[in-house]
């Protein structure tokens, strides 16, 4: 049994406590990528919690978690409803439905930066032709920042409608007749009877979204690289602008030492919680 | 559980249509239709974009694909993407289907540890690891190498991929198993020719999660592989995108390229694929 897990633990090992000790390392010095620089202390915590970007990346990481996790949650578990009974071309709406998960987002935020990106863009135009005026999608700091949103509900609402999908298929369908029979409404059947049902595989869909969403970088970096003006800067993003667009190896890893933390111990209370609620 | 009640309460109305049940489902369909329509409007762009001559005419051509087939460095990174990708998934199965198998049958509060540490280290920032492993790597001469970038994947796919693994093989019956150790196998045969031969379906849709996690990585690649040589494709596709900014035929062709592999393996593996068991081992067993 142990050498069966013995290669999993070496890579674990090797790729994340030693890591993570060197980081813990790096964040209380003032070196660089390259060389290890003098002990300071506590001073780069100071200086990231002095300053003002951490708790601008703080506050929108904390939005943009939210959205993500309900927008692609209700967008998912619509789907997955509509989906769940036999309808024409089932199998291929799925599948299609599935693309914005499938393809790599290097290639989706390039699709998005050419529909919205500039004044003469296809969304922008339809916008003015409409006679909605100028909307500045990427360059409006606020605007921004709900497009950014949009973008990681349409990232991950296919990965919530798989995990509602399989959450739904264990839901027996005589108990809907049933329940027909005895006069309860729709919304009545899905209050009572499938929210019941699915409450756990929710629960745990929720926790891993909120995990995907507050490591995310990609989808932000490569539609709007953190701005305008930081606008769209998660603590994430922040952490690697900090490192290798200023430079600053201490500040920058100290915030993502922070979130390393934050995060382990959250992660550790939440696995507790769903292993203890076990049902069967 | 329910007992169905054959008499009506009063003030409940029969209606009579043509057929509910039909209507129902094609008011679905419809309305499955515009929302996919909808969503796949950045997908259908970049196709579009891609097959539209440069000419003025807006005729279908495949001249971007050439061009950027023949005069760009796009098929040297496409070999490195198909490298890395394939080498991340044989690996990460050779690791995670053993340890899948002991998270499946163990029972010790070791490997309940080891199930907490795996999902805890899930939920960590990639960056915090990287900054250092990318000192250490540069070291090793491992850096600015596909090996190194392989070696990444494997690691951050490692969570899920055990996840899944045993979640599938929860659905094994130890009889088979133990079977084979009364007739003297070991434990170690009987997992690689009783459960692994059984696993199949867990290990497709382990290979397809690795195979996107691996094609799909911008933040790793992006601050490994530092020279064009190296460039898997989303790093060589974004500086590509970078320099040709204005010429979306050429870069929308690469963006289809880079879509086509996932699209396919998908397409073709998407029975065997659920995310559904990831959800179940973490709710434990």
């Amino acid at each position: 049994m142990a050498l069966l897990i013995a290669p999993s633990v070496l890579i674990l090992l090797l790729t994340n406590a030693y890591p993570i000790a060197y980081a813990a390392f790096q964040a209380v010095h003032n070196g660089s990528l390259i060389n290890s620089g003098e002990f300071v202390g506590l001073d780069n915590f100071a200086r990231v919690l002095g300053g003002e970007a951490f708790w601008k990346a703080a506050g929108f990481t904390l939005v943009f978690t939210f959205t993500g996790v309900f927008g692609s949650w209700i967008s998912g578990l619509g789907l997955a409803l509509l989906l769940q009974k036999r309808i024409p071309a089932r199998g291929f709406l799925k599948t299609i439905l599935l693309l914005p998960w499938v393809v790599p987002v290097v290639v989706s935020s390039t699709s998005w930066n050419w529909l919205l990106a500039t004044d003469s863009s296809p969304i922008p135009s339809l916008f003015r032709t409409l006679g909605l005026g100028e909307v500045r999608f990427l360059s409006d700091p606020f605007l921004a920042q709900v497009t950014v949103c949009l973008f990681i509900v349409w990232l991950n609402f296919p990965f919530m409608m798989l995990m509602m999908s399989a959450a739904l298929t264990s839901v027996d369908e005589s108990i809907y007749e049933a329940a027909k029979i005895d006069g309860a409404t729709p919304r009545q059947q899905f209050i009572h009877m499938t929210l019941p049902i699915i409450a756990k595989p929710t629960y745990i869909s929720w926790v891993l979204m909120t995990i995907f969403c507050v490591n995310e970088f990609p989808a932000i970096y490569l539609l709007t690289h953190g701005g305008p003006v930081g606008s769209t800067s998660t603590l994430v993003v922040l952490a690697y602008r900090t490192v290798f667009q200023n430079f600053q190896t201490g500040p920058g890893v100290a915030i993502a030492f922070m979130m390393t933390v934050a995060l382990a111990t959250v992660a550790t209370i939440l696995f507790r919680q769903i292993r203890k609620s076990r049902v069967e | 559980m329910t007992t169905t009640s054959l008499t009506r309460s009063p003030g409940t109305q029969v209606r009579r249509t043509m057929d509910p049940a039909d209507r129902g489902k094609w008011k679905r369909f419809w309305i499955l239709i515009v929302v996919a329509s909808v969503a796949l409007v950045p997908i259908a762009g970049t196709f579009i974009l891609s097959l539209r001559s440069n000419n003025g005419t807006g005729g279908v051509t495949l001249d971007n694909f050439i061009h950027v087939l023949a005069d760009t460095e796009v098929v040297a990174w496409l070999l490195n993407s198909l490298q890395v990708t394939l080498a991340t998934v044989v690996v990460s199965v050779l690791v995670a289907a053993p340890a899948g198998y002991v998270l499946s049958r163990g029972r010790s509060r070791l490997v309940e540890g080891y199930s907490l540490l795996l999902f805890v280290i899930q939920s960590l920032p990639v960056i915090t690891s990287v900054i250092p492993l990318f000192i250490l790597f540069s070291g090793m001469g491992l850096a600015d190498n596909l090996i190194g970038i392989t070696i990444l994947y494997v690691a951050s796919s490692m969570s899920v991929s055990t996840w899944m693994m045993a979640s599938y093989m929860d659905g094994i019956p130890d009889s088979l198993e133990e079977a084979a150790w009364i007739d003297g196998a070991s434990v170690f045969g009987s997992f690689w020719h009783i459960v692994m031969k059984n696993s199949l379906p867990g290990i497709l849709s382990t290979a397809i999660f690795t195979f996107l996690m691996a094609w799909n990585d911008y933040l790793v690649a992006s601050i490994f592989l530092r020279s064009s040589g190296t460039f898997t494709l989303p790093i060589g596709v974004q500086t590509f995108f970078q320099q040709h900014s204005t010429d979306w035929g050429s870069v929308m062709a690469v963006a289809v390229i880079m879509m086509l592999p996932p699209a396919i393996v998908f397409a073709a593996l998407n029975k065997y694929f659920s995310v559904g068991g990831v959800a179940g081992s973490l709710a434990g067993r």
